[in-house]
């Protein structure tokens, strides 16, 4: 029964297969996790003395009666920011699945000595396109915040 | 298939989330302690022993405060947000093992509450970066100038600092073959720790981990004095409680992620920790609440230690400097181990690249120079 039990933990630590059942202990935790704020926010609703004053719903603003609204035009200067956050993000993500595909200790031998190399320098390409635009953002002044 | 053992996995649910529920609350006092230690004075010490007490009565306190929620806020984000920042942060620690979970008797016990998963330090880093949401919804919500700039600093710094974080895991995970943290910590019992092999990714690694967590020198989200209390400034019981939950439980996650992916896990050097017997498994554990204890307090000490950034030094250090460097040094890593090169390559690798670094940020960087520019009504703008 044990080594039943040994040989499919090492069959899904391999990576051979997926399968759902690996994930349940996640699934209850997210529930789990869920319930923690959910309890805390009504515990809080329920136990907390309530005595609203105009100037305790008023914002702080460091004791000044807030000038204007929030809500209006505002330069964000970080899009360009979050744009090349999604450029670098989308780049780790092709990574990732790489370096365990192509060094697993379960890797495909047979895959190896036909496309491993190749692969590996198509890796360098793409990090070379993506230095050439990251060199493009920082001559352009991206980088610059003043 | 891993078979799914629901008692197991609930009880160890049950205790990692009261230990950390915990660790949080006595957290907040060991900083205070330390802090007063670092600055000859005595901290909290009139509620128990040492003030071991005063955590218990914090808790109580956020509780039994006055619930505001003001009147300009957009209700619903408003009181989401908080619930967002903890659920995130708590998510995040399903997958990292806390001690030797020995695979062929997963019905006795498990130290790390979802084990084998195979996605692991992709499901940490993927939940943790959610944390932004919280802290965007918080500031957005607030209807206050206050919490909009600092939310908006705060996503910007943590959207930048992910990107250095997972570059410099890249490197263990091109050796380990795994993203799965326990096969990371099984490949460092074989062949050594991974701080050896890697040293200026784990230096890498601290520094984003500390920018992620809005810690000190990079809490410019929350800074005191530029922005009251940053994002959450229009908080007050226990949902601004609840974005301390987020805050210092990631910082549980992130000591825990310096432990296991490049400090051996529970791997002590000299066959310390060679057996299956149960007083290895106790020695084991021992040794990684061990080292994330001192990560925990290496949080509190770089504190005290490193004064605060100004915003455009921050951005600079995670786009000028940790991004350039952290490409190289992945490519090295790649190199190295595409052609196969002994492992002691990697340390010296690393180390000269940390000093060629070093020597050309010391070149580049010259002294500011005040100088009239003229173009915004004579001001001195610095060059």
């Amino acid at each position: 029964m044990i080594a039943a039990v040994a040989g499919a933990v090492g069959a899904a630590a391999s990576g051979q297969a997926f399968d759902l059942s690996t994930y349940y202990p996640i699934f209850l935790y997210l529930g789990v996790c869920l319930l923690i704020p959910i309890a805390a926010l009504i515990g809080s609703h329920l136990f907390s003395p309530r005595k609203d004053t105009p100037v305790k719903l008023m914002p702080y603003e460091s004791g000044m009666d807030p000038i204007g609204d929030t809500r209006q035009r505002f330069d964000v200067k970080f899009y360009l920011i979050a744009i090349l956050f999604l450029v670098f993000d989308v780049e780790l993500l092709f990574l990732y699945p790489w370096a365990v595909i192509a060094y697993g200790p379960d890797a495909d031998p047979s895959w190896r000595p036909i496309f491993g190399r190749i692969v590996f320098l198509e890796i360098l390409v793409f990090l070379a396109t993506l230095a050439v635009a990251y060199v493009y953002a920082w001559r352009k002044g991206v980088f610059q915040w003043r | 298939m891993t078979p799914f053992h629901f008692w197991t996995t609930a009880i160890t649910i049950a205790v990692v989330l009261f230990v950390v529920l915990h660790v949080v609350a006595y957290m907040i006092l060991v900083e205070r302690k330390v802090s007063a230690w670092m600055q000859d004075r005595l901290g909290p010490n009139r509620v128990g022993p040492w003030g071991l007490l005063q955590p218990i009565v914090d808790g109580a306190k956020m509780f039994l405060k006055e619930d505001i929620i003001p009147s300009h806020v957009d209700k619903v984000f408003y009181i989401l947000a908080p619930g967002v920042a903890a659920f995130t942060a708590l998510v995040a620690l399903a997958v990292v093992p806390f001690g030797p979970t020995d695979p062929s008797q997963p019905e006795r016990y498990q130290f790390v509450i979802a084990p084998n998963i195979d996605i692991g330090i992709l499901w940490t880093f993927s939940t943790g970066s959610m944390a932004v949401y919280g802290v965007i919804l918080g500031g957005w919500s607030s209807n206050n100038k206050y919490s909009l700039l600092g939310s908006l600093r705060s996503s910007a710094q943590v959207i930048s600092y992910e990107i250095p974080l997972g570059l410099s895991v890249l490197g263990v995970i091109l050796y380990a073959g795994s993203l799965n943290l326990e096969r990371i910590i099984d490949w460092q019992v074989q062949h050594g720790w991974n701080a050896l092999y890697h040293p200026l990714a784990f230096l890498m690694f601290v520094t984003a981990a500390f920018a992620e967590c809005n810690r000190l020198p990079f809490d410019l989200p929350e800074c005191e004095q530029e922005l009251v209390g940053g994002y959450h400034t229009e908080y007050s019981s226990i949902k601004f409680g609840l974005f301390f939950l987020g805050e210092y439980t990631h910082m549980i996650t992130t000591s825990l992620l310096f432990a296991v992916l490049f400090c051996g896990g529970w791997h002590l050097p000299f066959g310390l920790t060679d057996g299956n017997e149960w007083y290895h498994t106790a020695l084991k554990l021992v040794s990684i609440l061990g080292k994330t204890a001192f990560f925990l307090f290496f949080y509190v000490w770089v504190r005290w230690t490193l004064p605060r950034f100004r915003f455009d030094q921050l951005m600079g250090i995670a786009w000028k400097l940790l991004i350039p460097l952290a490409t190289v040094n992945l490519v090295v890593v790649m190199v190295l181990r595409e052609y196969e090169a002994p492992l002691w390559a990697l340390t010296a690798a690393s180390v000269a690249l940390f000093v060629g670094a070093t020597a050309f940020a010391a070149r580049q960087t010259t002294p500011p120079v005040i100088r009239r520019t003229g173009n915004i009504h004579g001001l001195p703008t610095r060059v």
